[in-house]
Parts: structure tokens; sequence; C-alpha cells
């Protein structure tokens, strides 16, 4: 630490919205690109409207805490790309960039006159990675979602939800940080072939087909058996384990996930329990009976643990070998000993004078890690990127801040 | 034509279960040779895991390991035995990258730590997807997917009802997360493995999903304001309509937001009294009134099929979805129409459909080359061609079950 990290010298344009577009930049950041967010104040990011912010920076769009998080290590420039100016403003700036990330609907960058086939006439080796919902092709592609109904689209949500349940809502957008470094591999990738072929690509990154690769045991389930998958529970989707499942400790909403898959695991479980009559059950001590039976022991497992504690029962059955961890909620994060011992999350001194926690470098690394950052402030790097990279004049800089191009 | 993306790419897996298994297909589909090595005992237990054609447990037919290791080779090899390490010393010798997922004090013990392995293979990129990581008081902790995924706060806070269990997705979520992002990283490793060598690349599943999910819209407003926020079992309790209903022949995931989405879904649904009332215009006093809203929406869903709904709210400007099962989605014609599906050639099952490459790369071939191998596969190939034993030294280590 800290040498050189991978993506030094690649620079981002990063015209990105919502939760995925920003992660896209910010984990190219975190590999180490130079990456800029194109946004206007004319149509403020809405990621910089949503509460909280710090204190004393109500409503201020450069204090919105998780717009921080989402946004950190991108950079920010402003034009109104409304105005054709602004539009070959932006030209300009991706003359300079080996790399266009955007998640619009399909046409839009084509409207604005940012599409990449456009783009790569003045920049052949532009990588341009375009992130929409369902890919660039096919009946779907101009679908509209959020990013936390994306997931139903692809199976994820029709198998989540209790045991023979109705689907039970994730209530975010899992798919977007995921699809956001999901846009991050597909740019990295093309930066390889890119080293190979000497040139750029317009990559297709469909959030579907990204988030789908997720219910590959349940897609070959239909295949080979015609077998449409529902909710499970907490249990095994393949049934590889048991028990397999989150039970009730003591406490307002203090659970623990515990997972059997080996017969040795089962025997210390049983230990552990102090071998009540039920647990010697000599069906229980192969997987297969546990497995026919898994309701009853789960069942049996829960009234065990209602009464302990989730963090030291979680510590007793792992000291005997036993995959049990407690359930967190979000105001154990920042004070569960793992987390802390790795980093997961840091304070930040803002430059506006407030301390904020984000989260970090959340892989580990031996030789680099990229600085710890936090979201851009609006058009914080419009002097570098216009004047010094563009080589605008003053005098022409002036007048578009003035007339809103820069904006 | 052009080089594949990751031509020429050297990956060797050595793992169990899903999340080092899938980091290293994606790699596969894009061009890298993946050699995977298997203990001799049964391989992979994802080949014990199905789910299995007719639900007769197969080792070569499990439907999880087909998807997961298409495009690859299998070799047998005990790591854990002297010898075996040495034969593993000779294929790391010209590998770009090794990724493994195995807890990390066994591979301490098998001397394939990254500490172990850094001085004698420099370029070495080595990506250990884990449930907790390489540190910290859990890392020798036991820990499977759903152990992962809870550590992270993403059920508690997100997903199930307020009195009952967090949940996870029914699938291995916290394993696929990790995998994609050690696949990142070590793409970014290997883009810069010329200038900077190698690298070690702890992943935690957790930790990926506590940081980047869970943490980024909930860790700030914790730390400043002591928000402690909880499930709620509707998708948004601030906001509606915003979650999942019933409908004739599934659910659909309703949501209207902004003001032109709801007018939009009013118009689909034929315009009905109810929704005129003024108290309904802005999404925040539909929550207030969320019971109400959905029961009366209910009425209308209840009587359609959830493409037609899907479809009448797209062309009226609501981003409203149809909640697809696997079937759903396996069979659609848009999936079909892009190539997303592959249909390797297996030795024993002929074409199977699988899930093809994540991302579409028009001039890179994506997806795999061929089905997943058999167990072992490829020793012959990679013993005697690639490392030169002869039949009698390969003999010796069959019988002593190291090969």
């Amino acid at each position: 630490m800290n040498a050189r990290l991978p993506l030094a010298g690649i620079r981002v344009a990063n015209f990105g919205w919502g939760w995925a577009g920003p992660v896209t930049g910010q984990t190219l950041s975190r590999l180490g690109a130079e990456v800029y967010k194109i946004e206007s104040r004319a149509r403020i990011d809405i990621n910089r409207t949503i509460p909280p912010f710090a204190p004393g920076h109500h409503h201020d769009p450069d204090c919105a805490l998780q717009n921080h998080a989402g946004w950190a290590g991108n950079g920010s420039i402003t034009l109104d790309l409304k105005h054709p100016e602004a539009q070959a403003l932006a030209r300009d700036f991706v003359a300079h960039c080996d790399v266009v990330v955007e998640n619009f609907s399909p046409g839009v960058m084509d409207r604005l006159g940012l599409g990449h086939a456009r783009l790569a006439e003045r920049r052949p080796q532009l990588v341009t990675v375009s992130m929409p919902a369902a890919g660039r092709s096919g009946p779907l592609s101009h679908v509209r979602t959020y990013g936390m109904s994306l997931s139903s689209i692809t199976g994820l949500d029709s198998v989540t939800g209790y045991l023979d349940g109705p689907p039970v809502p994730m209530e975010n957008a899992y798919a977007d940080p995921l699809g956001g470094i999901l846009g991050a591999f597909a740019t990295v990738l093309a930066l390889n072939w890119r080293k190979r072929n000497g040139r750029g690509m317009h990559v297709d990154c469909s959030q579907q087909e990204g988030v789908m690769q997720l219910m590959a045991p349940a897609f070959m389930d239909f295949v080979l058996n015609g077998r449409v998958a529902r909710p499970l529970g907490n249990r095994h989707p393949l049934a590889a384990a048991a028990p397999h499942g989150v039970f009730r400790c003591a406490g307002e909403d203090r659970w623990i996930a515990i997972v059997v898959a080996e017969d040795t695991e089962w025997q210390a479980l049983v230990q552990a329990m102090g071998a009540p009559e039920w647990s010697r059950d000599p069906q229980f001590a192969h997987h297969a009976g546990r497995v026919a039976r898994i309701e009853e022991l789960h069942r049996h497992l829960g009234a065990w643990t209602t009464s302990h504690d989730d963090r030291a029962l979680a510590a007793q059955l792992q000291s005997a070998g036993v995959a049990a961890t407690p359930v967190l909620d979000v105001g154990d994060l920042l004070s569960d000993p793992q987390f802390r011992a790795r980093g997961t999350f840091f304070e930040f001194e803002h430059p506006l004078g407030f301390r904020e926690t984000l989260y970090g470098n959340y892989v580990k690394t031996r030789k680099a890690a990229a600085p710890q950052r936090t979201g851009p402030m609006i058009g914080q790097d419009n002097d570098y990127v216009f004047r010094e990279l563009l080589g605008l004049p003053a005098e022409r800089y002036q007048r578009l801040v003035t007339e809103r191009i820069i904006y | 034509m052009s080089i594949a993306a990751l031509d020429g790419v050297r990956v060797i897996e050595l793992g169990a279960g899903i999340s080092a298994a899938f980091c290293a297909r994606v790699l596969a589909d894009y061009g890298a040779s993946v050699l995977k090595i298997e203990p001799p005992d049964g391989g992979d237990l994802v080949r014990h895991w199905g789910p299995f054609p007719g639900d007769t447990p197969h080792p070569e037919k499990s439907g999880t390991f087909l998807a997961l290791n298409a495009g690859k080779r299998s070799i047998t090899l005990d790591v854990g035995s002297p010898q075996g390490r040495e034969l593993l010393f000779e294929l790391l010798a010209d590998a770009d990258v090794l990724v493994e997922n195995n807890p990390p004090a066994r591979m301490r013990d098998w001397g394939l730590d990254y500490d172990a392995l850094a001085g004698r293979f420099p370029r070495l990129i080595m990506v250990s997807i884990t449930p907790f990581g390489q540190t910290g008081p859990y890392a020798d902790w036991k820990g499977y997917d759903l152990n992962a995924f809870h550590l992270t706060a993403a059920g508690s806070r997100y997903c199930g009802a307020p009195d009952r269990e967090p949940l996870e997705h029914g699938t291995f979520s916290a394993d696929y997360y990790g995998g994609y992002v050690g696949a990142t990283w070590a793409l970014a490793s290997l883009f810069a493995q010329d200038e900077l060598g190698g690298e070690h690349l702890d992943v935690s599943c957790a930790e990926a999903i506590a940081a980047s999910f869970t943490g980024c819209q909930n860790i700030g407003d914790f730390a400043q304001n002591g928000t402690i926020a909880k499930r709620t079992g509707v998708g948004m309790a601030l906001a509606a309509p915003a979650t999942i209903l019933p409908c004739r022949d599934g659910h659909v995931w309703m949501m209207a937001l902004e003001t032109a989405q709801w007018k939009g879904l009013v118009h689909a649904m034929g315009d009905p009294e109810w929704a005129r009332l003024e108290l309904f215009d802005s999404m925040f006093t539909r929550a207030q009134n969320a019971d109400l809203i959905y029961a009366m929406m209910t009425e209308w869903t209840a009587g359609l099929g959830k493409q037609e709904i899907m479809d009448l709210c797209q062309a009226n400007g609501c981003p409203s979805t149809a909640v697809y099962t696997i079937g759903d989605a396996g069979s659609l014609a848009h999936l079909h129409e892009r190539g997303y599906f592959a249909r390797p050639e297996h030795p024993l099952l002929g074409q199977v459909r699988i899930l093809g490459a994540p991302v579409h790369v028009p001039e890179s071939p994506g997806g795999p080359a061929s089905a997943a191998p058999l167990l072992g596969q490829h020793n012959s190939e990679i013993y005697r061609d690639r490392l030169g034993l002869d039949d009698t030294r390969l003999a010796a280590l069959h019988a002593r079950g190291i090969v």
C-alpha cells in the first residue's frame, strides 16, 4: 500500500442516474478510474433531495447523506443537456474519456447527440456501457421499471417470501447496487477487450439478464423438470441443508440464522442444545431424515433459540462448529465486531463542515486501495474539466456559466 | 473477427458451492480458460445438490452444477496432500487468476493462503470469496450463504413481515453478489496485470452487501440520527402504490409514484370513480390510505392476467410489471430473441438450455463454449499433455487417491 490502482489513467463520463448509475461510477473509482458525473442544476438529481441531510444543511443538495454514499468517488461537472451547446461540450469532454456510462431508456443518448456511434467518431477507443432495464434490443427493451421492481421480470421476486405464501417484496432495489457493480464488470470487461483489439465498443448491459443469473438453480429445475419454483422462506433453495433458517431469539425482533449442511454439524448442534429428547431421534442423525422432517426440526429448534441472546448463542454455536450468525439490523452494522475490524464503514470529515458515515472499500486488497471519498458537490470539477482539460478560455467559460449551459 | 476479451487468460478455480464457481463461470464466458479443481471423492458438492432430471440424483446431472460450470475443464486433485499441492503449484506457475472460496483456515492448512503463494507466483491474482472475509473476528466462523445474507441487515431492514422472521431471496443471493464483486475486481487486476503484477482480492459476501446495499441508504441516517428502520411487508411504506398485489394468474408489482404514472394507472384501470378522489392525488396521501387503495386496486387486478396488467400499465406510462415466475422469465420471447440462453452439448444429457453470459458484448464471443465438464474429464489432457506425467506416475497418484 499504496501502489497504483488498476484503472489509474482511465477517465469515465458518467451519465448515470438512479442508484445503479452512481454505483457503476463508484466501483470504477474504487478501482482507480477518474470518474465524472454529468448533471445539472436545471434538474437536480432526485438523490440530492432525499433526506436525511447533514445537520444545519437541510435541503442543501450538496448535503444529502445517502446521495453521498451512492455517488462516492464520482466527481461532478454540470451541463444542461437540453442546450445543443451543452451537448457539444459533453462530446468534447467525452473525446478526453475512455468510458461512457449511461442508464437511460434506449434512445435517449442518441436524441441528445451522445449515442455511441457519434461519440466514437472522435474517439474510436471509447467504451460505452449502456445499462437499461432489459437491454437495448428485443420486445421488452422499452419496459419501464423502478430498481425495486426490476427483479420482478427476472423471476427473483417470485421466489422471495414465506413458505407457500405469496411473493414478499424486497423493499429496496437489490438489483440497483448489484446492477451498478455489473455495469463496472461490463466496463472492465470491455477495457480488457480494447486492450487486445485496439478499439472500443458499445456494451449492452441488461439489468434483467445480469440479475437473472441469480435464478440459475430454479431455472435449471424449470428446464429439467418443468417445475416452477415458489417461495421457500429461508430454506435451502435446493434442500441441501436442514436446519436452514432464521429463528427467534430473546428480545424484540432478534433472530439467529442457523445452517446445518453436514451430519457432524448436526451432532455439534445436538450437543450444544444439551441433547434434548427430540433431537436424539435417529432419523435426524442423517441429512435425508432432517430434510424430510424439516418443519418439525425447525419448530423444535425455534422453541429452543427463543430464550437465548442472539449474539451469545451464535458465538456458542460457532465454537461448537455450527454455522450460526446473529441476524443484524441496521443499528447493529456500525458496532458489529466484524465490520469494525474490516473498516467497512468510516467517518468522513466533509469539506462543508460536518462529519458523515459512509461505506468504504469493501473489497480488501494487499497492494493498493482507493482513498476514502464521499459524493461530489454539484459542479465541483467544472474548473478542472472545462478550463484545464478542455482549455476553454475564461471569457467563453464565463459566458457558458451565465447562460446556464454549464449549469 | 476480434479476439475475445479474456483470450489467453488462465484461471484456476478451487472451491465448492456457488460463489467461486459463478465468479469463474463469468470469466469463462468471455474467453478465459478455466480449470476447475475438484476433490477426487465426489467432486464439487454442487454435483450433489441438483436439481436432477426426474429428481434422480446423479453427480453428472446436477442442474446447478451444469449452470455454474459450463465452459470449464475439470480435473480431480487432492490439494491437501503434499503431492497434490506440488501438482497444483505446477499449474499455478502459468495461471493468471486463482478463484477460491474455501475457509481461510483450510487454505492456510493446505499452505495455499496468499502469503504462501505470493512469493512464488508474483503475477497471481487471487480472488478469495467467503461469507465473512479473510480477516476480523468472524474470519474463521463457519458460514453459508444464508448466514452471510442475514449478517448484512438486508433481511431485517427490507424483507418480511414486521412480526415474522426476516427473509432472504429464495436463492443464493449473497453468494452470487460476492461472485460478481470478485469477478469485477479480478477483471480490473487482469487489465493492469502486466504493470502491477498480482494482487489478493479478499471479498466478503456479507460485507459487500452490508456496505453497498443496506449500508448505502441507511448507515448515514443511523450514524447521524440513530434511525433503525425495519421491514414493513409492503414494497414502500411512505409512497403508494408500490407493492406486489395478486392478480388472476399470479402477482404484479404495482408501481405508480409520479403524478403522470398514477394518472396512467387510473386510465389503465378504466378511470374508476374512487381513484378520482383528490385524496389520492399525491403518492404520500395514497400511502396514508394504502389499505383502501390496495383493496380497490386488487379488485381490478384480480380479474386480469399479470402480462395483461403489465402491458396495459406500460402502455399508459405506468411502470408496473408482472411478477414473472421462473417459468415465465425462462420462456420470454424477449430473452430468446436477445440470445440470452445457451445450449451447450453435454456428454450425458445432450443439449441442455442454460443461462448464457450476463452481459451482451457484441464484438466478443459471450457465453459458454462448452457444457459443464464431467468429474475429472480433463485429467488426461492436463496431467499428461500439459504437465507431462507418464502413465506410471499417474497410476500411482490415482492409487493414492490424489488424482
